[in-house]
């Protein structure tokens, strides 16, 4: 076991190592810099801007500015913005993180306790009233984008009822609509995935066998489908783990939250190095970690993937 | 400066709201000019709250970016310039009539052969740590810019300074190397830092916390969240009437209008979608101020391009380009035609009898034949077996302009250019077009100095690091060197002038059109402008606003 966390850590550290030469070197292949726009539209000269690069290294070799980077990252200085110089990108990423992270938990937990309930009670009902409700709204769910869910929850419950503030997060009001927006989606993916492993479950030969020791139905269902059923769920959830910190770009736009995602593409669009960077390694450590407790999680669910 | 004195005399007499119609027509008629100790006012234009301003109370406006830093050097991004606006002073600002009033200073005096300025300085200022405003004060912020290590922005306005001396405590001279007739507009505008303080904490902790003169101080700062100054009881301009001002940042130009329909944001700083600008104008719930931008909506080309180096072809794009038709598509009748590089708001500079080139698919197509461009197969012209077909950048993502180029494209195609659109990320355009890497593109771009100051030296001259057309006149690179270093307003405008006719007989770039500019606020807000031409000035003025 330990032996296999050893070595999946060595691949994982590698796998990292690349994704920072990868995005480093895209970061820098793209022609321009973030010189240009934090200059906008002043008056400047070609002398100044060059003076300007300079200051901040932007006239050294490639490589030079590469070594330097990952050796500031291994020594845990994350670096500096461009744009916003006077704070650390440690702090900025920190200050977004949290607010990310705590809209994805909130909405993946909601998620989580909705989804796997109605998925079950679907695939046990197939074909009832209850079944179609659930599979029509997570086909909604799933096909409306979220920045148009979004809007229009802003329209009913800001404009037109006044419960809710339209953006932000002056007190828990604010986290009322992005969550619902998130949950939506996260829970008509989720929701599907139950119903149909579930299904599957059910027509299994070791379900028969069980109904027919004389097993009540909750007992087979509880026991024997579901526990089977979810390991493809599983996966989803692990994967949706990697996610926590960024897939949420467009609910953060929408809503005006000052999280991850929303600093990722600002940063991304002036070309902040230094920020990109060291957003896409945080997400790269949080996937290889993802993965690995997927595939521990897995160990524990189904004991045939049971590692020695 | 006899002519000033008279002034002087006529303005004391005139009411706050006179004043500011007569300041208009004073700027209409040039005395905007940059030797201007000929009409700076003996006190800044308050106009003060009529009758009965209430105090207390916050006002909210919404940014669409992060306030990434609050420091002087960093005022180019628009969220930013707002913020610390309310915080700093400097020695004269330019008000909403693009004239220049002195805030600092409590006069100024330039020497008729522009070789320095004197600035006398307001005494019993404070800055926000309770020390005094003095001339330590501003010999050490020039200076800084002045300094090739810092590297700030700001320090090409400080290119031509010899030297700031301080006589005395309340009294700065500024020598000049040679004139510039730029600097009392984009030189002395500089936000003026406590010598003391930011020489301690150094730049880079200035940028989040900033001290000035201002009449707000900062209170609170979450750059990607929001922003709060509070007012600051010992502004020398006696204490603004509310409490607070707070700008949050909110990306989404739809959920901006929404929280201005229900009272949550008082006021926008970036332009909501033309329909809602539109909407809130004819609503009698919200004051509306449309002003013309000072940037020029245009499409940069590559005149070094061996298709886009021929004069004729360009003048024939701007024929076949119907741009009423644009403004009215896209933008909704928000826009003016463009037929100069100085918009019509600039009265002074701006110059009429320009070259012009109305809707024409006639004059375009002979124009073109003319050029030696046959019509070919496919419907596209050639010439030397070469076909008549560029690239146009668009911004990434630029949902706003993509549709223009567009249309733009359809109407080329219709005189036989071939216009292809890609996307490429607003730095690589920026980079890019001015080494000649591109052959064309779309956004917007001030083409004067900005701040009502005419000089596009940094967009027109050869090398300059914003010639995104790689332009090349020696005409011009005669005029402009030479517009800095006049100073009789006059003779200046002859200039410009000149450089005007110029650019619309050689067509550079194709200019559009110029954006009205809207600024919404909210019923409740007393203590705005009658009337105003510069749209980036009304919300600097916060501090003159009371809540009703």
């Amino acid at each position: 076991m330990l032996r296999y966390l050893a070595s999946r850590l060595m691949q994982g550290a590698i796998v990292i190592l690349l994704v920072s030469v990868g995005t480093f070197s895209m970061m820098h292949l793209i022609p321009g810099d973030p010189v240009d726009l934090m200059v906008g539209e002043a008056q400047i000269t070609q002398e100044q801007l060059d003076l300007i690069r300079k200051k901040w290294g932007f006239d050294r070799p490639i490589h030079e500015q590469y070594l330097a980077w990952i050796g500031n990252m291994a020594r845990g200085d994350f670096g500096q913005s461009v744009v916003r110089t006077g704070v650390p990108v440690r702090v900025m990423i920190g200050e977004a993180a949290v607010v990310t992270a705590k809209l994805n938990l909130l909405a993946f937990f909601i998620s989580i306790a909705l989804a796997l309930p109605f998925g079950i009670a679907a695939a046990v009902r197939r074909y009832s009233g209850f079944d179609y409700a659930v599979m029509v709204s997570s086909t909604l769910g799933l096909a409306l984008p979220n920045f148009w869910i979004g809007l229009m929850l802003i329209v009913l419950f800001s404009l037109l009822l006044g419960w809710l503030p339209p953006f932000g997060l002056p007190s828990w009001k604010g986290y009322v609509l992005p969550v619902a927006v998130i949950v939506a989606n996260q829970t008509a993916l989720l929701a599907r995935m139950m119903r149909a492993s579930t299904i599957e479950g059910i027509g299994e030969d070791y379900v028969r066998t069980a109904r027919a020791k004389g097993l009540a139905e909750g007992v087979v269902v509880s026991r024997h489908v579901v526990r089977n059923a979810l390991l493809p769920v599983i996966t989803v959830i692990g994967y949706r783990i990697a996610f926590l910190l960024s897939g949420t770009i467009v609910i953060e736009n929408v809503f005006a939250l000052p999280g991850l995602g929303q600093l990722f593409i600002e940063s991304v669009n002036r070309v902040d190095y230094q920020v990109v960077q060291a957003i896409v390694l945080l997400l790269s450590v949080l996937v290889v970690l993802g993965n690995l407790i997927t595939d521990l999680v897995y160990g524990y669910v189904d004991p045939r993937i049971r590692i020695g | 400066m006899r002519n000033g004195v008279k002034l002087e005399e006529a303005l004391r007499d005139l009411d706050s709201t006179t004043r500011r119609e007569f300041l208009k027509k004073a700027a209409a008629v040039g005395i905007t000019a940059a030797a201007a100790q000929a009409v700076l006012l003996k006190e800044p234009t308050v106009v003060t709250a009529g009758p009965s301003p209430k105090r207390g109370g916050t006002i909210r406006i919404l940014s669409h970016q992060e306030v990434a830093s609050l420091s002087p050097d960093d005022i180019g991004p628009t969220m930013q310039w707002n913020i610390i606006t309310q915080i700093h002073n400097a020695l004269v600002e330019v008000n909403d009539n693009f004239v220049v009033e002195r805030v600092l200073a409590s006069n100024v005096q330039a020497a008729k052969d522009g070789s320095s300025y004197t600035f006398n300085l307001r005494k019993g200022v404070k800055f926000q740590d309770g020390t005094e405003f003095t001339a330590d004060d501003v010999k050490y912020t020039f200076e800084f810019h002045m300094n090739p290590d810092n590297a700030t922005v700001m320090g090409v306005q400080f290119k031509a300074v010899d030297k700031v001396e301080t006589p005395d405590k309340y009294t700065v001279v500024v020598k000049m190397k040679e004139p510039n007739a730029a600097f009392l507009r984009l030189g002395a505008t500089t936000f003026i830092v406590p010598a003391r303080y930011h020489g301690r904490i150094g730049e880079k902790a200035y940028k989040a916390a900033p001290v000035g003169t201002g009449a707000f101080r900062l209170r609170e700062w979450r750059p990607a969240e929001f922003t709060v100054v509070e007012a600051f009881d010992q502004h020398f301009r006696g204490r603004p009437n509310v409490d607070f001002v707070r700008q949050d940042v909110v990306p989404d130009p739809s959920v901006r209008a929404i929280a201005l329909r229900t009272g949550t944001a008082d006021s926008s700083l970036w332009p909501l979608l033309s329909e809602d600008n539109l909407r809130f104008e004819a609503d009698p719930g919200y004051t509306t101020f449309r002003t013309s931008s000072l940037a020029v909506n245009h499409f940069p080309l590559n005149n070094e391009h061996p298709i886009l180096s021929d004069k004729r072809v360009r003048q024939a794009m701007l024929h076949a380009i119907d741009r009423q038709r644009q403004i009215d598509d896209v933008f909704r009748g928000t826009a003016s035609v463009a037929h100069s590089i100085f918009p019509p708001a600039l009265q002074y500079w701006y110059e009429k009898g320009v070259k012009q080139y109305p809707y024409s698919v006639d004059r375009a197509r002979a124009l073109m034949e003319e050029a030696g461009w046959r019509m070919g197969p496919g419907g596209v012209r050639v010439k030397d077996g070469q076909r008549c077909t560029f690239t146009c950048a668009v911004i990434t993502g630029d949902r706003a302009r993509r549709p223009q180029a567009e249309i733009a494209q359809q109407e080329l195609a219709a005189v036989g250019i071939d216009m292809r659109i890609v996307e490429r990320p607003v730095a690589t355009i920026l980079s890019q077009l001015p080494r000649g890497e591109l052959d064309a593109s779309l956004f917007n771009w001030t083409y004067n100095g900005g701040g009502g100051e005419p000089d596009p030296s940094a967009t027109l001259r050869v090398g300059a690091a914003r010639n995104f057309s790689r332009f090349k006149n020696q005409r011009v690179e005669e005029l402009l060197p030479a517009g800095l270093r006049e100073v009789d307003p006059a003779k200046r405008k002859r200039i410009y002038s000149e450089v005007q006719k110029i650019v619309a007989e050689e067509v550079p770039f194709l200019y559009i059109m110029y954006w009205d500019w809207f600024v919404i606020i909210n019923k409740r807000i007393k203590g705005l402008p009658t009337s105003t031409q510069s749209g980036s000035t009304i919300i600097r003025d916060a501090y003159k606003w009371w809540i009703e």
